[in-house]
């Protein structure tokens, strides 16, 4: 984190002792927020016959890589993660280039009718698209696009918040830059690609990681869109374990650690860029 | 941040004089909006449409286009006692979850944004959950409320407390899920509070630190102010999407709408009403009806996501 | 962005995937194609494949895509809008109480008992009660492969200590209201917890329901447009008895699905019941039990179940060779399905019954002889496996379970909820 945070004032004795109560009282939140995680893992290395026991316990003579092994061999967990992957970084890249384009064509371009296309975009920020299901399905049945990719890509691109957002920052980039690409005899295109977007980094790692994330994460249109098993996504596919293993909690708590973990690995190399990128988007509202 | 609004427009590109193919005509800026425009009229505005549409006709899955009912279908809506109930359980989802995830996720940025030891790890720790897919949150949320080995019914009883039924008592059903919902999202909320924190200028709090301002003044004179217009937005955001409920709620009770249907949300009305009853015109008037609930929401969010920076 | 370059490799991928879908095994020249599509995940699945690559080997001139969609509403939305379309699959599955809402003739096709007879198959060998469900107009829409009937799981410890096992080491028949609450009692008094296990949410109730009210020789009414027609003198008693169960602490309360099925395992309850699909659950966690009929509590053995069909998707034009070939995909899965059996449904083939093979699968096969008790729901384009008719009925009577309504409020929500269903139009 590049922090700007107050370096510790004089260090008065009410400062530390707010400094531990306030640890105290992160550490206890934190715990909190980490028990439902921890045990979930620490069921998925039991062996089947322990998970249920009364008084649980969190230690066993026998943990087991047994669930994980079975999970894989069982489900179609690798299946899933590259569907994911393909849903994931096919909507992603969409967005990328759809919503940057387009945010340059409003913040940099002028053409006729610009503000009332703009106010038309910009409207559809209110348009929840979980409301839009129905009608949606019915669509992707008239384009015979049902349990496909595409049923659950293209939907997805559609994100004008994202254009919104690229847009304000575009406006905020100096003008000499492009001038002087200009003078140089540079097309629209080459100032798009040569000068904003490479100024654009941060906004445009905000964009791809929520976006990313939240595709990743979808669960309501994969899961109508697509019944074909060979063709879930992570989220989809796990809904249907709950009653597909019968109840071995072991396997289940498995499976949902391995549905967890691609994200939470991710985040730990992008920690430093998520919030940073946020506070540089004015996604904050700040 | 500080935004620059300065639409200083660039000159149109067409160098003077000269004859272009029809294509060049189209202004290239409209050119650049274009790829977006596409997926957003066929898969956002289109669909809008189609639903108001739908709504007037007894559409069925069969594929065919039904007959034209007019009003039948709205007719039909207001008087329907389960559509009014799942619109309660929705709302109140969101009273019981837009409170502690604003607040919550407030006080863990607050927490969180000094310098202190394994700073990392707290901040993982509020923010891991939220990059869970539902259908996990799901697995393990019904995992922990199960009665006896459960954990939190274990814990319960540990200190000394009853047991309770969370999936099974019709009134703890939606408490359930908010819990299980504000322990996934609250993380969001977090990283944009952390986010706003970061961006107030640090001669705000040593100009108050001057006046002799203890940690409590500063958090009412400067960091709370200064918080305002995310709060706002985080409030809006957060409205929105507990309006927008259904992944967790569908998954955790399975598609049963939870003990005597105290959980279904409406999203979940329309889904059984359109892919297990199989009536798409009547699904598409509810849709219609709750979209134009959630616009009017939205137009406060735009509000304020629109407003310009400086000015605070 | 640094996944640039797996981006494009990744659109492409789909794009390939996307275009190979329709796309199957191009070799092998005069190879008939058949889609077969089935909802069965899980245990069920894995025996479904397993039979679907023996039927490969043994059929080299068949080329079969089967896909395994998903259980649950949208397999039913989208079987109906591919056969809508007259582009469905050439076989399904599907259950046979939901037929209703698959009009025959519109959105099935009819079997030809000629090229039924062509592949070995009669109408004799399957259970009469079933084809008759299956016969619309005097014609038959579906082939039964099995019956699910809900059925009671036992501890074999657990009911040794009651005193419940007869000589043989099985549970002695139980008769009668009062005898099966007293094992459920003596039970209880070894477990220290209950004496059954049972779901008391989801739909569960309304199998339960069904299975009673049907031994009171109930009958329901779904008439279209009209209200239902329902005994509710038999009704109450069914709830009464259903509500007795747990007001006795004999019956969990308050438990769903998984927490039934948990102090199952945990040896809090003695009995079980539920439907016969879970057989492979308690096997993984080692318990010591044994399956049985539903008890005969009311004067006769009727249970609640359901029953998995094969049926034709309408098609726009139909090809004589693949049809013909749905025909020999259909026999060999009801031939080999003692396959099938071993997942806890009885075949509902009947010469499988009397083989070897399948009377050495135990405890599957200690209640095959249910078929003919086994009670469909009561037929309604709403009705059937995981139907909104299934869940409002679990709704409803969940509720007099759990002592929070009566048997008459209960009964009384089950019907509006039953009502509106019928005010509204088949959409199909």
């Amino acid at each position: 984190m590049t922090t700007t945070t107050a370096p510790p004032p004089a260090t008065h004795w009410a400062t530390r002792a707010w400094n531990a109560a306030g640890l105290i009282v992160t550490a206890i939140i934190a715990l909190l927020w980490l028990a439902p995680l921890l045990w979930a893992a620490n069921t998925a290395f039991k062996p089947e016959g322990e998970t249920t026991l009364i008084p649980l316990t969190w230690w066993s003579e026998n943990f087991t890589w047994e669930a994980f092994e079975k999970t894989f061999i069982q489900s179609n967990m690798l299946r899933w993660f590259l569907n994911s992957t393909v849903v994931a970084v096919g909507v992603t890249a969409l967005v990328l280039i759809t919503a940057a384009m387009a945010a340059y064509g409003f913040s940099r371009t002028r053409f006729r009718g610009k503000g009332a296309v703009f106010a038309f975009v910009v409207a559809g920020v209110m348009v929840p698209p979980q409301v839009l299901v129905v009608p949606l399905y019915d669509e992707m049945l008239a384009l015979g696009l049902v349990d496909t990719y595409w049923a659950m890509i293209l939907p997805q691109v559609a994100a004008p918040v994202m254009v919104f957002i690229l847009k304000k920052f575009f406006d905020g980039i100096p003008h000499e830059l492009e001038e002087a690409a200009r003078v140089d005899g540079a097309s629209q295109w080459r100032i798009f690609w040569q000068v904003v977007l490479p100024l654009s980094r941060p906004a445009l790692a905000a964009v791809g990681i929520f976006t990313f994330i939240f595709t990743w994460n979808n669960f309501f249109w994969p899961f109508l869109a697509v019944s074909d098993p060979d063709l879930m996504t992570i989220p989809v596919g796990l809904a249907t374990i709950q009653s597909s293993y019968g109840l071995r909690y072991a396997q289940i708590m498995a499976s949902a650690v391995l549905g967890g973990l691609p994200l939470l690995i991710a985040y730990v190399f992008f920690q430093r860029n998520i919030i940073r990128s946020i506070a540089h988007t004015g996604l904050s509202g700040t | 941040m500080a935004t620059i609004t300065a639409p200083t427009p660039a000159p149109a590109t067409t160098p003077a004089g000269r004859r272009l193919p029809p294509w060049r005509r189209v202004p290239a800026g409209l050119l650049f909006t274009l790829p977006f425009l596409v997926f957003y009229v066929a898969f956002l505005v289109w669909p809008t449409l189609s639903a108001l549409y739908l709504s007037f006709f007894n559409e069925s899955l069969t594929g065919t286009r039904g007959e034209w009912v007019g009003l039948a279908n709205w007719a039909e809506m207001f008087g329907d006692s389960a559509m009014w109930a799942s619109f309660g359980n929705t709302l109140y989802f969101t009273l019981l979850t837009t409170p502690p995830l604003v607040v919550l996720g407030l006080v863990m940025a607050l927490l969180t944004n000094r310098a202190m030891p394994l700073r990392w790890l707290w901040r993982m720790s509020f923010f891991a959950p939220f990059l869970l897919p539902a259908s996990v949150v799901a697995l393990i949320w019904i995992w922990l409320f199960q009665p006896g080995f459960g954990l939190v019914n274990d814990t319960l009883t540990r200190i000394g407390l009853a047991e309770l039924g969370w999936l099974t008592e019709p009134e703890l059903a939606m408490v359930s899920v908010a819990i299980a919902t504000v322990w996934w999202t609250v993380g969001f909320n977090y990283l944009l509070y952390l986010a706003a924190l970061q961006q107030i200028p640090q001669h705000l709090y040593d100009a108050a630190a001057i006046d002799g301002a203890g940690w409590w003044q500063r958090l009412r004179s400067v960091t709370l102010p200064m918080l305002r217009r995310t709060t706002g937005l985080v409030i809006v955001l957060q409205i929105l999407a507990s309006l927008r409920v259904f992944d967790q709620i569908y998954l955790l009770y399975q598609g049963t709408g939870g003990p005597g249907f105290a959980a279904r949300p409406i999203l979940e009305h329309v889904y059984t009403t359109a892919f297990t009853n199989f009536r798409f015109g009547y699904a598409s008037a509810i849709s219609t009806f709750f979209f134009a609930l959630i616009v009017a929401v939205s137009a406060v969010q735009l509000k304020l996501f629109a407003r310009k920076g400086p000015d605070r | 962005m640094n996944d640039r370059p797996p981006t494009r490799r990744a659109v492409l991928g789909a794009a390939l995937a996307l275009g190979a879908l329709p796309l199957n095994g191009c070799g092998g020249g005069a190879r008939t194609e058949i889609r077969y599509w089935n909802l069965f995940g899980g245990g069920d699945g894995v025996l479904m494949l397993k039979m679907q690559d023996d039927f490969r080997a043994k059929n080299p001139d068949i080329d079969l895509e089967a896909v395994t969609l998903a259980w649950g509403a949208p397999y039913y939305t989208k079987l109906a809008m591919a056969a809508a379309g007259g582009r469905g699959p050439d076989v399904a599955i599907l259950h046979l109480a939901r037929m209703p809402g698959y009009p025959a003739g519109h959105l099935l096709d009819a079997f030809d008992e000629e090229l039924m007879a062509e592949v070995g198959l009669r109408t004799s060998q399957f259970p009469p009660g079933l084809l008759e469900r299956a016969t619309v107009g005097g014609r038959l829409y579906a082939l039964p492969l099995d019956v699910h009937p809900f059925v009671m799981y036992y501890n074999t410890d657990l009911a040794g200590k009651a005193g419940l096992l007869g000589a043989d080491g099985e549970l002695a028949p139980l008769t009668g209201p009062d005898q099966v609450a007293e094992a459920f009692a003596k039970a209880k008094a070894v477990t220290g917890r209950y004496g059954l296990s049972l779901d008391n949410l989801d739909v569960q109730p309304w199998r339960l329901f069904w299975g009673l009210y049907r031994q009171l020789d109930g009958a329901m009414e779904l008439p279209p447009g009209g209200t239902v027609g329902i005994d509710d003198a038999k009704a109450i008693r069914a709830l009464e008895y259903m509500r007795r169960l747990t007001a006795e602490g004999l019956a969990t309360e308050g438990v769903d699905y998984p927490g039934a099925i948990a102090s199952f395992i945990n040896g809090e309850a003695a009995f079980h019941w539920n439907g016969g699909w879970e057989v492979a659950t308690f096997t993984a966690a080692g318990l010591p039990y044994s399956m049985t009929r539903f008890p005969n509590i009311f004067g006769n053995g009727r249970t609640a179940g359901d029953s998995h069909v094969f049926v034709l998707p309408h098609q726009r034009v139909r090809d004589p060779e693949r049809t013909r070939a749905s025909y020999r995909l259909i026999a060999h899965m009801l031939k080999t399905s003692v396959t099938w059996g071993s997942a806890g449904h009885v075949p509902a083939y009947q010469p499988i019954l009397g083989t070897p093979e399948y009377l050495a699968l135990k405890p599957q096969s200690e209640y095959r002889d249910v078929t003919p008790d086994v009670q469909l729901d009561p037929p309604a384009w709403f009705s059937g496996s995981g139907s909104d008719f299934q869940n409002q009925g679990g709704a409803a009577f969940q509720g007099v379970l759990s002592g929070e309504l009566t048997p008459e409020e209960g009964l009384a929500r089950f019907k509006a909820a039953v009502n509106k269903l019928l005010t509204t139009l088949s959409p199909v």
